[in-house]
C-alpha cells in the first residue's frame, strides 16, 4: 500500500517535470517547482517512516520549498515585471520530446545503478534523476535569468528526492545545513535578478554577452 | 459474434448522432436553443439527392478519395470493440493495423486535396500531414503502453483489463483524449463551425468535393469520431462497468456519448489555439503517451 | 592553548567578524577591522597546520572538525595567499576610499562577506564530514558572489550571474555524488558514518560502480569551481570583473579549495575501486585539456586580468596532471599550488592596483607599467616571469618536477604535450610581460603613492619565490609528502626520491 502511494507521488513528479519542460508562464513555472517541494515532502515522510525526525525534516523542507521559495521567486518576478519566457533556445515542442528522452536515459541509468533502499519504490531513482536533468535542461535552453532560477531549484528538488530515496540517514546538522546553503543560494539568486533587471531593464541572459574570449 | 456485430451496425447506424450531440451541448453552454439533434441525419440525405461536379484538371485520385477514405474508416471501426466487449475482427497486434488504416484514409484524402491543384487545399493537407505526425505516434506509444500494463496485445482484452486507476491507463487516456481533439478537427485545434478560414485543417482539404462524395466524407468523419470515442470510452471507463454484459450494446453507447459530451464541454470553455501553438499541444499528448510507455517498461 | 581550540577558534573569529563588521561606523574602519580579523584568523591556522604538520592530526567536537597533513598543507596555503590578500585589500579599497570610489555601504558588503569566506574556506578545510565539506564549498560560493560585483557595473553583474549559476548547479552535481557516496556508506545510522577517517577505513567495502560513478559526479561539480576545461567559463569573467583582491583570493586559494575536495575523494574511491576505475586518468585528461586551453587562451588576451585568469586555468590544470600522475608528481603538485598561489596573488594585486593607477586593465592601456609605480610594476613583471616558468622563480622547479614525474613514468606523449603547452604559456606571458614593463602607451597613469607598506607586500611575495624557486626547504618537502601521503594512500613515494 504504501509503495503505492510513493509510486504515484513518483508519476505526479514525472508529470510535473514534463509540464515545466512545456509551460512558459513564470507564475506557472514556479508553481509547478513548488508542487514538486510537496511531493516530495511526502516522500521523504513515507520513505523514512513517520519519525520525530523525519516530521520535523519533511516539515521544514515543505516549508521551505514549498512555500518560501515560491514567494521569494513570486516576489522577484513581480519586481522585474516579467510574466513568461518568451522565444526561448529551445523550443517548447522540442522541450518536450528531449525531456521523453530524458526520461528513457533516467529510467535506464535508474535501472543499472545499484541505489534505492529495499522497500521503497523503484520509481523514486529515475524519477528524482529526471527531475535532476530537467532542472538542468531549464537552465541552459531557457532565456530568462528568472526561470534558469527556477530550474536551479528543480535541480536541487531532484537531488534532494534522490537523497530521501537512497540514502535515508544524512546527520540532522548536514541536511539542515544543505537546506540553509539551498535557502542562501535561491537569495542569492533572486536578488541578482533584481539588480540584473534594475540595472538593464531585461534579464534575458542572452544578451548579457559583455565579456568573451 | 453476434454482438460484435450488433455493436459495428449500431456504430455505422448512430455515428451521425455524435455531432448533435456536441452541437446541442455546445447550445445549452451558449444559451441558445441549437440545431436539431438529427441535423447529421439531415444533411446527408440532403447530399446524397445531389451529384457530384468534378472539374476538368482532377484525375480519378479525386474521386476515389472519399471512397477509400470512408471504407478505411469503417474497416477500423470493424476492429475497433465497444468497451469491454470483442471487435468483429480481433487478433494480436490488431492496433498497428488500426493506426495504418486510418492513416490510409488519410492519405487518400490528402492526396485527392492535392489532386485539385488548388493551393488553397494544398495547405490544408499539408497541415494535415505535419499533425499527424505528432499525433500517430501519441496513438501508437499509448496503446503500447496499455498492452504493457495489461499483459495483453489485442485491442479488446487490452481496452477491456485498462483501469483508469492505473496510473499509466490515466496519461494514455489524457493523451488520446488531446489526440482525438486533433483527429477529428475539433477546439482547439480546429474550429468546425468556420468555413473557409485560413486556419482550417480537415475542411480545407474538402473544399471541391460536393454530392455523394461530401456525404461520404462526412460520414467517415463521423465514423472516426465514434472511433475514437469508443477508444477512449475503453480507456477510461472504470473495470466494473465494463463488466456489465446486456445484449444491446448499451454500456459501449453509453461511454460513446459520454465522450461527445466532454467534447461538448471542452469546446464550450476553451478558445481555439494559435496555429503556431498546435505542434506544442500535440507533443504534450505524446509526452504524456511516452511517459505512460516508460513507468509500463520499467 | 590546546590544538583543538585553535581549531574552534580560527573557525569562529572570521563568523563573529562577519557579524560584527556591518555594525562599524566608518568605513576606514571596517576595512581595518577586517583586514586585522583575517590576519589574526590566518595566524590561528598557521599555528595550528604547523603543530599539526609536526606532530600530527588534530581533531575537534567529538571528531566533527579534524585537522590532518593535507588539510594542514591547504591551511598553511590558505594562511600565505589570505593574509597577503587581506593586507593588500585594505591598501586596495583604502585607496579608493581616498578616491571617493568606495561608500560606507560597499566597504561593510566587502569586509562582511570577506570575513564570510574565510569563515567558509576555514570550515571546508578543517571538516571531517563529507556532507559539512559541502556546506562550506557552497557557502564559499554565495559569501563570494556579491564580492565580484562590489562595485556594480554591467560586466561585474554579468560576471557574477554567470559565477552564481554555473558554480551553483555544478555544486549541486558535486552534492549528487556526496549523496551516491553516502548511499555507498555502510548503514551504521551513526553520524560517524559519514566521516573521512571512518570512509577511508571502510572503503574497501564500498561498492566500486556507485563510487565510480560519485567520483564522475565529483569531479564535474568541485572540478567546474576549480575551474577545469571545458567547465571554465565562469573563471576568466568572474577574476577580471572582481576586485582585484578578491580576485587574488579566488586565484590563490578557492580554485585550491575546490581540487582539495576531489583529493579528499580521491584515495576513499580509489580504494574502493582497487585504482581500476580510470580515476587518475580522468585527472590527468582534465588537467593537460584545461593546459592546453589556458595556455592558447593567454596569447591572446588584451585584458591584464583575464590574461591571468586563463594562467590560472593553466596552473591548476598542471597540478591535476601531477596528481594525476602520482607519487613524486603529487608532490610536486602539492608545492606547485603553493607557488602558483603566491605568484597569482602577487599579479593580482599588482595588476590591480596598476589598474587603479591606469583607470582600466587593458594590456595596451597599461604598457610601461613602471610609470605609475616601481613597487607594483616590478611586482607584475616579476610574478609574470615566476608564473610563465623561468627560472630562478619558484614554478621552475616544481614544474620541473611534475615533467620529471612525467618522464619517470614512461608517459612520453603526455610528457611532449606537457612540454608543448607549459612552452606556449612561457612565450604568451614573457610576451605580455614584456609589452607591460617596457612598451609605451599614451595613457598617462596617475602616479601610486609609494608606501612601505605596498613594498613590503611585493619584496616578501617576490624573496618567498625567489628562495622556493632555489631549493625546496625539508621542511616543506617533509609537510607536502605527508599530505601526498593521504592523497595516494599506500602507494606514496619516499622522501629521499624526490627532493630535487
Amino acid at each position: 500500500m504504501m509503495d503505492g502511494v510513493v509510486d504515484r507521488l513518483m508519476v505526479l513528479l514525472i508529470l510535473s517535470d514534463v509540464a515545466l519542460l512545456g509551460m512558459s508562464r513564470l507564475g506557472a513555472v514556479i508553481g509547478l517547482a513548488a508542487l514538486q517541494g510537496a511531493l516530495l515532502g511526502g516522500l521523504a515522510l513515507s520513505a523514512s517512516g513517520e519519525t520525530s525526525r523525519a516530521v520535523l525534516l519533511a516539515a521544514v523542507g515543505l516549508s521551505v520549498r514549498g512555500l518560501l521559495f515560491p514567494w521569494l521567486l513570486r516576489r522577484t518576478a513581480r519586481r522585474a515585471g516579467v510574466q513568461r519566457d518568451l522565444e526561448p533556445f529551445v523550443g517548447y515542442a522540442l522541450s518536450l520530446l528531449i525531456g521523453i528522452v530524458m526520461l528513457g536515459a533516467s529510467m535506464a541509468l535508474g535501472a543499472r545503478l545499484p541505489l534505492g533502499r529495499a522497500g521503497v519504490s523503484n520509481l523514486v531513482v529515475p524519477a528524482a534523476l529526471f527531475t535532476m536533468f530537467t532542472g538542468v535542461f531549464l537552465i541552459v535552453a531557457r532565456r530568462k535569468a528568472l526561470t534558469q532560477c527556477v530550474g536551479y531549484l528543480v535541480l536541487e528538488n531532484g537531488i534532494y528526492g534522490f537523497g530521501a530515496a537512497s540514502v535515508g540517514e544524512i546527520p540532522l546538522l548536514v541536511e539542515l545545513g544543505a537546506l540553509l546553503d539551498l535557502f542562501v543560494a535561491v537569495l542569492v539568486m533572486g536578488v541578482a535578478v533584481y539588480r540584473i533587471t534594475a540595472e538593464f531593464d531585461h534579464m534575458d541572459t542572452q544578451r548579457l554577452d559583455a565579456l568573451r574570449g | 459474434m453476434t454482438t460484435a456485430l450488433l455493436d459495428f451496425l449500431t456504430a455505422l447506424a448512430l455515428a451521425p448522432l455524435l455531432p448533435g450531440v456536441i452541437a446541442r451541448v455546445k447550445a445549452l453552454f451558449a444559451g441558445r436553443q441549437g440545431p436539431p439533434l438529427l441535423q447529421a441525419y439531415f444533411d446527408l440525405c440532403k447530399l446524397l439527392r445531389k451529384s457530384g461536379v468534378y472539374s476538368t484538371a482532377t484525375t480519378w485520385i479525386f474521386r476515389a478519395g472519399p471512397i477509400v477514405a470512408c471504407a478505411s474508416v469503417v474497416a477500423a471501426l470493424a476492429l475497433t470493440p465497444a468497451a469491454g466487449r470483442t471487435a468483429l475482427i480481433s487478433f494480436p497486434a490488431d492496433f498497428v493495423l488500426l493506426a495504418y488504416l486510418l492513416a490510409c484514409g488519410r492519405f487518400f484524402t490528402v492526396l485527392a486535396a492535392l489532386d485539385t491543384g488548388s493551393s488553397f487545399e494544398g495547405m490544408g493537407a499539408s497541415r494535415e500531414v505535419h499533425y499527424a505526425a505528432l499525433g500517430e505516434p501519441a496513438l501508437l506509444l499509448g496503446l503500447l503502453a496499455l498492452a504493457r500494463q495489461t499483459g495483453t496485445m489485442s485491442l479488446p482484452s487490452l481496452l477491456g483489463r485498462a483501469s483508469p486507476l492505473a496510473p499509466e491507463a490515466a496519461l494514455v487516456g489524457a493523451a488520446l483524449f488531446i489526440v482525438l481533439l486533433c483527429e477529428n478537427a475539433r477546439i482547439p485545434f480546429d474550429d468546425p463551425n468556420t468555413h473557409l478560414e485560413l486556419t482550417m485543417i480537415h475542411e480545407a482539404m474538402v473544399l471541391d468535393h460536393g454530392g455523394v462524395d461530401l456525404a461520404l466524407i462526412h460520414y467517415g468523419s463521423w465514423l472516426k469520431l465514434w472511433l475514437w470515442s469508443a477508444l477512449l470510452a475503453g480507456v477510461l471507463m472504470p473495470v466494473a462497468l465494463k463488466t456489465i454484459v446486456t445484449p444491446v450494446p448499451l454500456v459501449g453507447v453509453t461511454g460513446v456519448l459520454a465522450v461527445a459530451l466532454g467534447i461538448g464541454v471542452v469546446e464550450s470553455c476553451i478558445a481555439r489555439l494559435r496555429l503556431l501553438r498546435v505542434p506544442h499541444l500535440l507533443a504534450t499528448a505524446l509526452a504524456l503517451a511516452a511517459v505512460a510507455f516508460i513507468l509500463g517498461v520499467r | 592553548m590546546h590544538d583543538s581550540t585553535l581549531v574552534f577558534a580560527a573557525l569562529i573569529l572570521p563568523a563573529l567578524g562577519a557579524a560584527a563588521v556591518p555594525l562599524l561606523r566608518r568605513a576606514r574602519g571596517v576595512l581595518a577591522v577586517t583586514c586585522l580579523v583575517t590576519l589574526v584568523d590566518v595566524l590561528l591556522a598557521a599555528v595550528v597546520s604547523v603543530s599539526v604538520l609536526r606532530k600530527g592530526p588534530v581533531a575537534a567536537a567529538a571528531g566533527w572538525l579534524r585537522v590532518d597533513a593535507l588539510s594542514a598543507t591547504h591551511l598553511l596555503l590558505l594562511s600565505l595567499v589570505g593574509g597577503l590578500s587581506s593586507l593588500f585589500a585594505f591598501v586596495y579599497f583604502d585607496d579608493e576610499l581616498q578616491q571617493g570610489r568606495l561608500t560606507l555601504r560597499q566597504s561593510r558588503l566587502f569586509g562582511s562577506l570577506w570575513c564570510g569566506a574565510f569563515f567558509a574556506i576555514t570550515l571546508l578545510l578543517a571538516s571531517n564530514n563529507l556532507g559539512v565539506m559541502w556546506v562550506g564549498m557552497e557557502a564559499t560560493t554565495l559569501f563570494t558572489a556579491f564580492l565580484i560585483s562590489v562595485h556594480i557595473s554591467r560586466e561585474s553583474l554579468e560576471a557574477m550571474w554567470k559565477y552564481v549559476l554555473i558554480c551553483s548547479v555544478a555544486i549541486a552535481f558535486a552534492f549528487m555524488g556526496t549523496l551516491i557516496t553516502a548511499a555507498a556508506a555502510p548503514r551504521t545510522g551513526a553520524p560517524s558514518a559519514l566521516f573521512w577517517t571512518s570512509l577511508l577505513a571502510d572503503a574497501a567495502r564500498l561498492d566500486p560502480r556507485l563510487m565510480r560513478a560519485a567520483f564522475v559526479f565529483l569531479l564535474v561539480g568541485y572540478g567546474t569551481k576549480a575551474g577545469l576545461a571545458p567547465m571554465h567559463n565562469w573563471l576568466p569573467d568572474a577574476h577580471s570583473q572582481a576586485p582585484a583582491p578578491v580576485s587574488a583570493l579566488f586565484s590563490g586559494f578557492m580554485l585550491n579549495s575546490a581540487l582539495y575536495c576531489i583529493l579528499r575523494y580521491l584515495p576513499v574511491v580509489e580504494s574502493a575501486t582497487g585504482g581500476e576505475g580510470g580515476e587518475r586518468g580522468l585527472l590527468l585528461a582534465l588537467g593537460l585539456v584545461s593546459l592546453l586551453i589556458g595556455a592558447g587562451f593567454i596569447l591572446f588576451q588584451h585584458d591584464a586580468k583575464r590574461l591571468l585568469a586563463y594562467c590560472s586555468v593553466e596552473h591548476i590544470g598542471l597540478i591535476c596532471v601531477g596528481v594525476g600522475l602520482g607519487g613524486a608528481g603529487t608532490v610536486a603538485a602539492l608545492v606547485h599550488a603553493l607557488n602558483h598561489s603566491l605568484a597569482k596573488s602577487l599579479a593580482f594585486f599588482s595588476a590591480g592596483r596598476l589598474g587603479q593607477a591606469f583607470g582600466g586593465h587593458d594590456i595596451a592601456r597599461m604598457s610601461g607599467a613602471f610609470r605609475a609605480s616601481h613597487a607594483w610594476g616590478a611586482g607584475l613583471l616579476f610574478s609574470l616571469i615566476a608564473l610563465s616558468g623561468a627560472a630562478p622563480f619558484a614554478a621552475f622547479l616544481s614544474e620541473l618536477m611534475i615533467l620529471k614525474a612525467a618522464f619517470d613514468a614512461r608517459r612520453g606523449v603526455l610528457f611532449a604535450t606537457l612540454l608543448f603547452g607549459l612552452g606556449l604559456a612561457f612565450l604568451g606571458l614573457l610576451r605580455h610581460a614584456i609589452r607591460i614593463a617596457w612598451a609605451r602607451s599614451d595613457a598617462t597613469p596617475r602616479r601610486l603613492p609609494d608606501r612601505a607598506i605596498e613594498r613590503l607586500i611585493v619584496g616578501a611575495t617576490l624573496c618567498l619565490l625567489l628562495v622556493l624557486g632555489l631549493g625546496w626547504p625539508e621542511n616543506l618537502a617533509r609537510a607536502a609528502v605527508s599530505a601526498a601521503r593521504i592523497i595516494d594512500g599506500g602507494s606514496a613515494a619516499a622522501l629521499a626520491g624526490i627532493l630535487p
